[in-house]
């Protein structure tokens, strides 16, 4: 064996490379390799890690689902940009696809007008296409949006020629005009020569194709012969030109380069299955009963040090992975990774790119041990010491085991190019597997296949459609030089399928802000400012677009009814651990890091009933615990499956046949056997000493001042405080259902926010707070008192904290809230059960609250609520200006009230909350609808949790992440189209400071809209100024109740103005008409 | 005037007709390419369902009022040769009846589930299609009367659980984890297709009560011992496959690939004990095999321990509770062999319907794992009686290793089974192709299976 005299140096640096083939190979004849080149290796590694990082799933384990931008990373760039950049990266759809832009325009939901408008902003100054100004890029472009082309291959081509008779007939859906220019100029045309270069075609199908038209003499005679002669013409014309070849860069890795090559060899299909198990055994929080052994090493050592050994049998691609293991135990990730890439011979130049491709092939994981990574707080049980770098190895050994194998089989089939390489079963060991890898690699890449261009016949059939819907007859095809032909061509060619459907999505965004923004316009003339009288009840619930309808059913009820609406942790960020829960988890928009933990507390006199509860709870809980996982086990398992497991017939029949019974009695049965404890919030501290977690046990009055001052300040509920005024957080409940959490509170992270709320009106409550408010110049009326409440956004019901705690005087007033809310629910539940297709469209509001009810508690129940599908608009404004208006749940409401914010300071600090909350929100149910299984986690039926972390489809694939097919099934994807009550200075200057805000609008993630305070106009940000917006049309529909504008209709609803919620208006003004 | 065996007659063909004329009802309008609307299939096929269940408690109260007294059902016969006969014969006794009102009941409820859990799904009316064969199929084996109705049975089990493993027709996984399924059932029914051969070899008809009369539990050996052997041995080898026993267990927790309800129905309650109910009927023919019972205790046992073991490190759900299914499938092949009656039968029922449940809620982990905490005031211990912590460690990383690799199932299957297999194909595709060869053509050239 031949000694290297860098072989210690090496191995002091733990290299993989000299450490595995020492032994059987001689050392790689590499560029001298000293330790300052090793440590910029390993830097340039982690950065290339780091920078893969930013790429990955940002969502974290799904028991606590935050809705975020799933291409967060591509935020700094351009929208239109990016999203194609996303959907190369990831293999994705930019946008929906064309045939469902399609029936959007078919159906009316785009427009031909919307088509033109933004064709019309997106070409700038282009003139003529061809010479003789028949043609422009712009009808050109409009036809190819208007009518569907077919773009096709070859062969499709040729089956669509023999099977159909595209060629004798003129297409059904064009322009009469196009019809008769090509019917009027075909007559006049004579007869046609043959075809001189019929003989140069040596493709069978093209000269069929070209006989064929002419074969059937007779009937519709006049188009037949149009139609042909035009065909003929376009045959004539594609064969001036030769087509196009495009030479596409090669992909890095060996599996796409091997997949390109056979297709039978995917060698991610060989690694995923292994690769997955790894990494759910190392990540899992507490489903397997025997948890990874050595997993607190990190997953690269825990693997080696299992799998290592010689023991045991492999698969045929896996016999060498126990040996590449071997060699990198002990060592360093980093190491392992240069060592692998070195020997997979991948340069260092395309390094970056290969690691970021291989981290992203299993990105669900990947992410997921990134995110671990990152804040191990999160870990639902025990932080696991997970490490990007550590995975990438990882991965990166078992890639390599895999393409050496690959390499092998293709060696069969290589084997004339392989000469030197020993070929037969096993042959490839006498060449180091790194040249020989090395090799594969530079050969697979030249020889990968460069992008033919469509076919000669292809392209005659693409310009045959396009001169029919242009009107360009045979005579005008024969009349095109070969440069403005070239031009037609790519024209065609240049409008390519990202492009139309980026433009259907800017049509289809169009005509929803062109409705919104209309019916923003004519209702603001309605509005009339809060009047003087002193409203009967006050309820400020969350921004949340779901709160929209219930807001609105409320002040339905009446004139003396207002709700307001903020982010819906009601700015008390916090820790919260409720009585029954064991730790406690943050209530607040991520962004945030929380300072103070409130604790729930039974009251003292149920002290013991809450210890005898607990014990009780605790005992039956050991108990269903043990059931649970003895019903597993053998011995346990088997004696108490064999005698008692039919016991289960009795919930098995009864969730699945009476789900809304069974849960009412199992509700009863809680309830007896733990009858609820009266609780209270440990809000205020008493001293100043950090718990261990290093905040604060609860807040003190100058805290609470602060926070009650600022929500009441954001809202604009400064003046005019009614004698109760409700503050209702909302939550979510479900059964069977992983991505429950979803559906919570978005402002709380992903947590019910009852507890806020309830926090909240025990400070506005304080009479400390409110002398101090009083001092500063916010007084709130002495007989005014807070009550907290939740809504469930599932079950539609509101129940209230600390209802027995307000005085006396009030009760009268919580009785009729009560009722109010009771009402406002129904009537909630009423309407959201329109987009139920399971309830039937003339249910009666009793039914309707009745069926919600039972969705949230059933077992089968895959759509328990939509969550915020739907969601499209966010108004930022009073809300005096938008009550009446019925927005079908699609809107976020925050109330802001530009009259009372001097320095636009309040709109600054709602923007910096309500911003990335809502963007986020938006945007992934945007990504989840445009593709459902590349951002999406597509249908929940074969889901299947993994780890207690998240949800795998079937039993090894990829971490699903994203929203679930059923919550955006009805979801239009739509950019947020956020309208903000203020001038485009404030709003300028308000979003100055926000850098994450401004580069949403700046990149166009979200539509800005300013409404001006004083007039109610309305300008549209649009490349870095605000335009007027001129209304469509000045009316809206105008209808008694919302139920009589909604009934009988699922689909989505443009606003109409609600008589019932909206203010008498004084005699005076004028009524328009 | 009806005597009492018209009456179960006409119940026991109502039994299996239900389910059947679903399929029809569902599947012929499918096929003309207007399938029924949601609400009309799910219907259709749970009254199907419905029908057969009231049909069996009807038929258990006749037979209970007549102390279980067996009812052969004549329904036709397929052929006969001389005194060969292969009959269409149907048996309602104390364990086809009962079995049938439990599988068409768990149908029924899951039939109920579905309706909800697929709703506007595209694969709807293929899944309750899909059903309603299974349906079909689980009775048709249940009241068998013959070994030839039993195997037809069997294969509709077959192949509906095959396609609902591959109900996600785009996913590969899936497909994949059908077509494993698909090759382990189709090795091992040749097992019982064989026994069927040797059945009619050795009472000249496929009928059972020529076989171990008709009097279920008490049944006789009316053949030769040898002969039981031989059957038992092949019936076992069938019940394998189906049942996931070892070697034969790879395939289940890759078929959690299907409908959540699928799967509780096929893997966690019928599908699974099928091969425990073909040996439950013929026990008779155990009893006279004690080779064939030795080995039913052995695999069985070794079954319960591999998928005790390997279970401990699943993480997901579905695959930890497909390997807990195995373990009670294991349990129940030994107590087969043990020569019970009762204890298996009960065992299967109730083992099937807390499993169903089981997977049924299986979605609901997270949420019984937060109400279990809350109860607890922490975190539930991991398992005191965990298996390898009081190993060394360098045991424990073997150990570990056979469970995470699923007791190298993969691996030995590949080689004892599926290798020489392929081999085999090859050999003969190469034969054939030298032969082509020698015949003058230029035979083109094969591709290589890699």
């Amino acid at each position: 064996m031949e000694q290297d005299p860098h072989r210690f140096l090496r191995r002091s640096r733990l290299s993989i490379a000299t450490m595995t083939h020492h032994r059987d190979q001689p050392a790689p004849t590499q560029a001298t390799l000293c330790r300052a080149a090793e440590a910029d290796r390993a830097e340039s590694i982690m950065v290339a890690i780091e920078s893969a990082a930013r790429f990955l799933p940002t969502q974290g384990p799904i028991g606590v689902f935050i809705a975020q931008n799933p291409l967060h990373a591509f935020e700094c760039e351009p929208f239109e940009d990016a999203v194609v950049h996303a959907a190369q990266l990831y293999g994705a759809q930019p946008y929906l696809s064309e045939t469902r832009y399609r029936e959007e325009l078919a159906r009316g939901r785009i427009r031909a007008a919307d088509l033109e408008s933004v064709l019309d902003s997106d070409i700038s100054g282009v003139g003529a296409l061809l010479a003789n100004g028949r043609l422009s890029l712009r009808d050109l472009r409009l036809a190819l949006l208007l009518h569907p082309v077919r773009q096709e291959d070859d062969a499709a081509v040729r089956w669509t020629l023999t099977e159909q008779d595209v060629v004798e007939r003129l297409r059904d859906d064009l322009s009469p005009e196009a019809r008769w220019q090509l019917l009027s100029d075909g007559s006049e045309d004579g007869i046609e020569n043959q075809d001189p270069r019929l003989s140069d075609s040596d493709d069978e199908a093209t000269r069929r194709a070209l006989f064929f038209p002419g074969s059937e003499a007779g009937q519709a005679g006049e188009e037949q012969r149009t139609s042909s002669e035009l065909w003929h013409a376009c045959v004539e014309a594609v064969s001036l030109t030769r087509p196009s070849i495009t030479h596409s860069r090669p992909p890095v890795r060996h599996r796409d380069l091997i997949l390109a090559v056979d297709p039978a060899i995917d060698t991610d299909n060989l690694v995923h299955p292994l690769l997955i198990r790894f990494c759910a055994a190392f990540v899992d929080q507490g489903v397997a009963a025997w948890p990874m052994p050595g997993r607190e090493r990190g997953l690269l050592e825990a693997v080696t040090r299992i799998y290592s050994g010689r023991f045991g049998p492999t698969e045929p691609w896996s016999a060498g992975l126990p040996a590449a293991l071997r060699a990198a135990r002990g060592c360093h990730a980093v190491d392992v990774i240069a060592a692998e890439l070195d020997r997979l011979g991948v340069p260092e130049a395309d390094w970056n790119e290969y690691l970021t491709r291989t981290s992203l092939a299993l990105r669900g994981w990947a992410g997921m041990i990134r995110h671990l990574e990152e804040r191990p707080d999160r870990a639902p049980v025990e932080p696991v010491p997970a490490r990007l770098v550590d995975f990438v190895a990882l991965r990166l050994v078992c890639d390599r085991v895999a393409v050496d194998w690959a390499s092998r089989q293709l060696g069969f089939k290589n084997n004339k190019k392989h000469e030197n390489n020993s070929h037969g079963t096993g042959g490839g060991s006498a060449v180091p597997p790194g040249s020989h890898l090395q090799r594969l690699w530079t050969e697979l890449r030249d020889r990968y296949p460069p992008r033919r261009g469509p076919g000669s016949l292809a392209r005659a059939f693409l310009l045959h459609q396009v001169s029919q819907l242009l009107g360009l007859t045979a005579r005008d095809i024969r009349g095109l030089d070969e440069n403005e032909l070239l031009r037609l061509e790519h024209a065609i060619s240049a409008f390519d399928g990202f492009t139309r459907r980026r433009l259907f999505h800017l049509a289809y965004e169009r005509r929803h802000q062109i409705q919104t923004l209309d019916a923003l316009a004519s209702h603001v003339r309605f509005a009339t400012p809060a009047s003087a009288t002193r409203p009967l009840f006050q309820a400020v619930l969350c921004m949340d677009e779901r709160c929209e309808s219930f807001r609105r059913h409320f002040e339905e009820l009446g004139q003396g009814f207002e709700t307001f609406g903020t982010a819906g942790f009601f700015g008390v960020p916090m820790y919260y651990r409720g009585i029954d829960d064991w730790h406690a988890s943050p209530l607040c928009p991520i962004v945030m890091r929380p300072r103070h933990t409130v604790v729930e507390l039974p009251e003292d006199g149920a002290q013991s009933r809450h210890e005898f509860h607990r014990n009780l709870r605790r005992r039956v809980g050991q108990f269903a615990g043990s059931v649970s996982t003895g019903s597993r086990t053998l011995l346990r398992g088997g004696l108490f499956t064999a005698f008692a497991g039919a016991v289960a017939a009795v919930p098995l029949v009864a969730r699945v046949a009476f789900p809304r019974l069974s849960a009412r009695l199992g509700r009863t049965a809680a309830e007896l056997t733990r009858r609820r404890v009266p609780t209270r919030l440990a809000l205020e501290r008493e001293g100043e000493d950090f718990l261990p977690d290093g905040t604060h046990a609860g807040f003190d009055v100058d805290e609470m001042v602060v926070i009650v001052r600022r929500m009441l300040e954001d809202i604009g509920l400064t003046t005019r405080l009614s004698r109760l005024v409700a503050v209702i957080g909302h939550g979510s409940s479900s059964l069977n259902n992983p991505h429950e959490s979803a559906y919570d509170c978005g402002a709380c992270g992903g947590g019910p926010g009852g507890a806020n709320a309830r926090a909240f009106a025990m400070m506005a409550n304080d009479h400390r707070v409110r002398g101090r408010l009083a001092d500063e110049g916010l007084s709130i009326p002495d007989d005014t008192r807070f009550i907290g409440g939740i809504l469930d956004t599932c079950a539609d019901t509101v129940s209230w904290f600390d209802a027995d705690r307000l005085p006396e005087s009030h009760r009268r007033d919580v009785d009729e809230l009560r009722r109010a809310c009771d009402q406002a629910c129904v009537a909630d539940a009423h309407e959201r059960c329109r987009r139920f297709e399971s309830a039937p469209l003339d249910i009666t509001p009793r039914e309707a609250s009745e069926h919600v009810e039972a969705r949230s508690v059933d077992l089968a129940q895959v759509r328990p609520e939509l969550g915020h599908a739907t969601n499209a608009t966010a108004i930022i404004g009073r809300r005096s200006r938008t009550r009446g208006l019925f927005l079908d749940r699609r809107a976020f409401l925050v109330s802001y009230d530009p009259t009372t914010d001097y320095d636009g300071g309040i709109l600054t600090r709602t923007l910096a909350a309500v911003g990335p909350v809502a963007s986020g929100i938006s945007l992934a149910y945007f990504f989840s609808a445009i593709d459902r299984l590349g951002y999406g986690c597509d249908t929940k039926l074969p889901h299947n949790i993994t780890g207690l972390i998240g949800v795998m489809d079937g039993h090894a694939s990829d971490l699903r992440t994203g929203l679930p097919w059923q919550t955006v099934e009805i979801h239009e994807p739509l950019r947020l189209l956020v309208v903000i009550e203020a001038t485009p200075e404030t709003i300028i200057n308000a979003t100055a400071p926000l850098a994450g805000v401004r580069q949403l609008i700046e990149n166009r993630w979200i539509h800005l809209v300013s409404w001006d305070p004083e007039t109610g106009a309305l300008s549209v940000y649009e490349r870095g100024r605000f335009v007027p917006y001129v209304p469509e049309l000045n009316d809206i529909p105008v209808v008694d109740r919302s139920v009589s504008w909604y009934a009988g209709r699922r689909d989505h609803l443009s606003p109409a103005r609600v008589l019932a919620a909206v203010p008498k208006r004084p005699a005076s003004s004028a009524r328009h008409s | 005037m009806m005597t009492n065996h018209d009456i179960v007659s006409l119940l026991v063909t109502c039994q299996l007709a239900a389910p059947a004329a679903t399929v029809a009802l569902v599947g012929v309008p499918a096929l003309l390419g207007r399938p029924p609307s949601e609400r009309a299939t799910a219907l259709i096929v749970g009254g199907g369902f419905a029908a057969g269940f009231i049909a069996g408690v009807l038929t258990l109260a006749v037979l209970a009022t007549r102390g279980f007294v067996p009812e052969i059902v004549h329904l036709g016969s397929w052929f006969s040769v001389g005194h060969h006969e292969a009959s269409i014969e149907l048996v309602a006794d104390a364990l086809s009846v009962p079995y049938v009102c439990f599988s068409t009941g768990l149908c029924g409820l899951v039939n109920a589930f579905a309706r909800k859990y697929l709703h506007r799904e595209p694969g709807f009316t293929r899944f309750f299609l899909l059903l309603a064969v299974f349906g079909t199929g689980m009775n048709l084996m249940v009241l068998a009367g013959s070994i030839d109705v039993l195997f037809a049975g069997w294969e509709l089990l077959g192949i509906s659980s095959t396609l609902l493993i591959g109900f996600f027709l785009e996913r590969g996984n899936a497909v994949r984890a059908a077509m494993r399924a698909f090759a382990t059932y189709r090795v091992c029914d040749v097992g019982l297709l064989t026994a069927a051969v040797l059945v009619h070899r050795a009472v000249g008809s496929g009928d059972f009560n020529r076989l171990f009369g008709e009097n279920w539990p008490n049944g006789t050996c009316l053949v030769p011992a040898a002969t039981a052997t031989m059957v038992s041995l092949l019936l076992v080898f069938a019940a394998m496959g189906k049942s996931a026993q070892v070697p034969f267990s790879g395939w289940l927790p890759q078929a959690m690939e299907g409908p959540t309800p699928s799967s509780a129905i096929f893997y966690g309650a019928l599908s699974i004990h099928a091969g425990a109910y073909v040996l439950l009927r013929c026990e008779a023919l155990l009893e006279q095999a004690p080779l064939a019972r030795l080995l039913l205790i052995a695999i069985g046992l070794g079954t319960a321990l591999h998928a005790n073991v390997v279970g401990r490190v699943q993480t997901d759900l579905k695959s930890m509770l497909a390997y807990a299914s195995m373990t009670q499938s294991g349990l129940i092949f030994a107590e087969i062999g043990f020569g019970w009656r009762i204890i298996p039968l009960v065992h299967v029922i109730s083992h099937a319907i807390l499993r169903s449940l089981q997977i049924l809620r299986s979605p609901s982990a997270l949420h019984d794992r937060h109400e279990l905490e809350a109860a607890l005031g922490g975190h539930p211990g991991a398992d005191r009686w965990a298996l390898g912590r009081w190993l060394p460690e360098r045991l424990q990383a073997r150990f570990y290793r056979i469970a995470l690799d699923r007791g190298f199932d993969q691996m030995v299957v590949g080689r004892l089974f599926v290798v020489p297999f392929l081999w085999l194909l090859e050999c003969a595709a190469d034969l054939e192709r030298r032969w082509l060869a020698l015949l003058g053509g230029s035979a083109g050239p094969g591709r290589r299976r890699s």
